[in-house]
């Protein structure tokens, strides 16, 4: 199974930018104390993760074969999400109103549901010959 | 909407639920037949098929891709007219089993009555 294909690593790319970008509105706003767009921003960046990931992962679908009920998806948001966000407070940019404590926090809950998503596509796993879901062989 | 519209409408909504999972037996029909490069395999689909079924090359190659990985089908370089080398496709001795192993299932038993007098076009009342 070729884990790291063009359509992840685009999609590890753009949830960089994405995430960058987050984490300085995100900073920018609560230090200007402008609530609203703390709602604003975090909502247009779930929804473009969303739509990112759901396109990128669809391409890949169609041009790799391999089943992996989107777990690769899901490690990569994690693990880029948490590393851009333990290098912003590293790096000492966030306000004064965010605490590393809630990355942290975040990021052990998101290794349960990583966790979970790893245990479900084991189960799913007997369904494939070869790594190839049963139903995707013949077309 | 008159009968033969919708005969037509029907009879085309029948064929593409049909038609689904059926790429696969031409593919097989065409590489029993012989190596095939994609272009050829291609075109003796849409042969065999009386142009019925129709392969996106990338289709094609996304298909014999995961074949290949499933060893259900192996391919030899070989020259191309021009261009480079082209990949030449076969059945693997695994294709091959399965291949008449799903026939024997799936289709002779249409070539046995009293199925093949059902399917004859008077047979019908």
């Amino acid at each position: 199974m070729k884990i790291f294909t063009k359509n992840l690593l685009i999609y590890a790319l753009l949830l960089l930018t994405y995430t960058l970008l987050f984490r300085f509105g995100l900073s920018s706003m609560l230090t200007a104390e402008k609530w609203a767009w703390v709602l604003i921003i975090a909502i247009l960046y779930g929804g473009i993760i969303f739509v990112t990931a759901w396109v990128t992962g669809k391409r890949d679908g169609m041009e790799n074969f391999f089943f992996d009920a989107g777990f690769r998806w899901n490690l990569t948001t994690g693990i880029v999400w948490g590393a851009a966000s333990e290098a912003w407070f590293l790096l000492n940019l966030h306000s004064t109103y965010e605490e590393i404590r809630v990355v942290h926090i975040t990021l052990m809950i998101w290794s349960g549901f990583l966790l979970l998503h790893f245990i479900i596509f084991l189960i799913l796993r007997r369904r494939t010959i070869k790594g190839v879901h049963r139903t995707d062989i013949f077309e | 909407m008159t009968d033969d519209t919708m005969h037509e409408e029907l009879l085309n909504a029948w064929e593409d639920t049909y038609k689904k999972g059926q790429l696969t037996l031409w593919i097989f029909l065409s590489l029993k037949e012989g190596s095939k490069y994609v272009t050829e395999l291609q075109e003796s689909i849409e042969r065999f098929s009386k142009g019925t079924i129709r392969a996106e090359e990338q289709s094609l190659y996304r298909t014999l891709r995961k074949f290949y990985h499933l060893k259900m089908v192996d391919f030899s370089s070989g020259k191309g007219h021009k261009g480079p080398d082209r990949k030449y496709y076969h059945l693997t001795p695994l294709g091959h089993t399965l291949l008449q192993s799903f026939v024997e299932r799936n289709i002779l038993l249409f070539f046995e009555d009293p199925l093949k007098k059902l399917l004859l076009p008077d047979s019908s009342t």
